[in-house]
């Protein structure tokens, strides 16, 4: 039981980050691997903000999502658009976004340097005792943090004209295009949210992990694992597969070993896609075209 | 691909290649460089691998380092532990990582796309993982050290020179069954797998059999160059087999040309030149790095082997797709 809620504070960060990858794949088809260093990125504007500007730590959170999100657009438009209009086969793409994270990374490297650097929780990690368990504070602000986050984009995709453009967009993009919309504009939106949502984990799982230049890496990979098992494109789906990745991941890493921790997640991925390729959570085994 | 090697200006021109690159020991006295030519062969016979299975068939793999892992570990526990000569340790090697390459290619023929391609990076984690965590055998994170050096014909290879020779002429057969492939049967069967499933399956054409022979076929090739790498470099450990490496792998894949075999060479040569070119840049290396990546794949889609083609239009060189 300690072990399934210890897995749900870092279950909340990868569904943030699968939702980054989910939103982008939904929208363009665009298979994103920078959307790790987006995290990175808003960890290390987070910590700028928070411990050498010394602001608080809710500007940090929202500078560091307006920064990383204006760097999504930016991609976007410079790199993802032209890439297109050249009809460029999948593989480039892939090429060209693995370009964009070993950019993001040794930036960071020359800015901030090598040394891990330490983010500062604003509340506590002291643990206190709750109905029989364990938690910290820190542990409910990132479940809150996550949770709000969540509940804003689905409200931004239902009930803004931006979101419902970038659903029409998401569903038939030629359609969609007839009906007098600007899908490159919609990626850019796709690519904004996602980059904000990126560096909100950013901040959140820095107190867990240490902020270092290659830190996008794993939390990237996980996330986009995550996306995977609960059905890539899809945003319950996203978020569903975040907290059962992390719940699986603390239950295999304290019943079982830590140091196969990974490995059995990975081992786990590999099965859910030979078994049912479209994710664990989706009833429909719809070919996304 | 065939008319490279058929038509007369193309074999000229590579004989004379080959045969300033056989003195390149001779005027390369650096033994760095030499090193970083070495390696450069190494990693060729791995991207020959995998643009058999990306670029004829179609299929990614971002874990092309896990095969080369095993090619490494296998070869080299084999000879540590057992006093096996290096050329049967080599062939066990290439056998086992083939055997990785059913494995991982039963689930992948299922997958496309983007679910493929986390399949390879999750099979690729897996395996370094495993070289770290079994210590008993793999030694864990500080890995294998005094790797013993491969014989031929009773010679010891020891020194870069030598070594040179050895990836040299591995390189060359590599290249000659990579061609030989291409142009076979199976080769356009893969082609015919990459450019409509459907159809090739109306012709009558196995997929399944076919993709899960392309991995096999690819992580062949890496395992037998992580033999040779482990061996030439006389030390190894997890470090080596990062997804980093695999991503690097699929670089030169792309950025050479994917759908030609001599497109794997020039990848391999050129990224790792390029790579090492831009150290004078120290810090900023690998931000250079990445954007010469993005530039290359917006500008020059099929890469620089399709790049040579555009500018000398339809001459000897039969369109190869």
């Amino acid at each position: 039981m300690q072990f399934f809620l210890n897995g749900l504070p870092i279950g909340a960060i990868y569904a943030l980050v699968a939702l980054s990858y989910s939103l982008i794949y939904a929208a363009s088809g665009v298979l994103n691997w920078s959307q790790g260093d987006m995290v990175m990125l808003g960890a290390y504007v987070g910590f700028t903000v928070f411990s050498i500007l010394k602001l608080g730590f809710t500007s940090a959170l929202l500078l560091a999502m307006v920064a990383v999100a204006f760097l999504g657009v930016l991609v976007q438009y410079t790199i993802l658009r032209p890439l297109r209009e050249r009809k460029a086969p999948p593989i480039n793409v892939v090429i060209a976004t693995l370009g964009v994270a070993i950019i993001c990374r040794n930036l960071a490297l020359g800015i901030w340097g090598p040394d891990p650097q330490i983010l500062p929780s604003p509340v506590s990690s002291r643990p206190f005792s709750l109905a029989g368990v364990s938690v910290t504070p820190q542990d409910i602000l990132v479940l809150s943090v996550g949770i709000t986050l969540m509940l804003i984009l689905h409200f931004f995709l239902k009930n803004t004209r931006e979101g419902k453009a970038l659903r029409a967009v998401a569903q038939d993009r030629y359609a969609a295009q007839l009906m007098g919309i600007d899908p490159e504009r919609s990626d850019a939106v796709a690519f904004a949210a996602s980059a904000g949502i990126g560096a909100a984990a950013g901040i959140l799982v820095a107190p867990i992990f240490f902020v270092t230049f290659n830190m996008g890496a794993s939390v990237g990979l996980k996330g986009f694992v995550a996306a995977v098992i609960g059905g890539l494109g899809t945003i319950p789906g996203a978020i569903a597969g975040g907290f059962f990745l992390g719940v699986v991941e603390s239950l295999a890493g304290g019943l079982i070993s830590s140091g196969y921790r990974d490995a059995i997640t990975f081992a786990l991925l590999i099965v859910v896609l030979w078994l049912k390729p479209s994710g664990l959570f989706l009833r429909k085994n719809r070919q996304k075209v | 691909m065939k008319s490279i090697m058929s038509s007369r200006r193309g074999l000229a021109a590579f004989l004379l290649l080959l045969t300033g690159y056989l003195f390149t020991p001779y005027f390369v006295t650096n033994l760095y460089h030499l090193h970083i030519l070495n390696l450069a062969g190494i990693y060729t016979l791995v991207v020959l691998g995998l643009n058999i299975l990306s670029g004829y068939t179609g299929q990614v793999s971002m874990g092309q380092a896990g095969f080369f892992a095993i090619g490494t570990y296998v070869s080299a526990l084999l000879m540590m532990n057992w006093s096996i000569p290096f050329w049967s340790a080599s062939a066990m090697a290439t056998v086992m990582a083939g055997l990785f390459g059913a494995v991982i290619g039963i689930p992948a023929m299922k997958l496309s796309g983007p679910y493929l391609v986390l399949a390879t990076v999750g099979f690729g984690e897996i395996v370094r993982l495993v070289l770290l965590n079994w210590t008993p055998v793999t030694k864990g994170a500080a890995g294998l050290v005094g790797i013993p050096l491969p014989t031929v014909l009773g010679f010891v290879v020891t020194t870069e020179e030598h070594f040179f020779y050895l990836i040299l002429a591995s390189l060359l057969a590599g290249v000659f069954i990579a061609l030989r492939i291409a142009d076979s049967k199976i080769g356009r069967t893969y082609r015919a797998v990459r450019e409509d499933e459907l159809a090739a399956e109306a012709m009558g054409v196995n997929i399944n059999r076919y993709k899960i022979s392309a991995f096999i076929i690819s992580a062949m090739f890496a395992g037998f160059a992580g033999s040779l790498f482990g061996s030439f470099s006389g030390v190894t450990s997890p470090d080596n087999f990062t997804f980093d490496e695999s991503v690097g792998f699929l670089c030169m894949s792309v950025i050479g040309g994917n759908r030609s075999i001599v497109g794997a060479v020039i990848g391999a040569f050129g990224l790792t030149a390029v790579s090492e070119a831009l150290r004078v840049f120290q810090g900023f290396r690998l931000v250079i790095y990445g954007g010469i990546l993005i530039f290359t794949v917006i500008f020059m889609p099929q890469g620089i082997i399709g790049l040579f083609k555009r500018i000398r239009g339809n001459f000897s060189v039969k369109e190869t797709n």
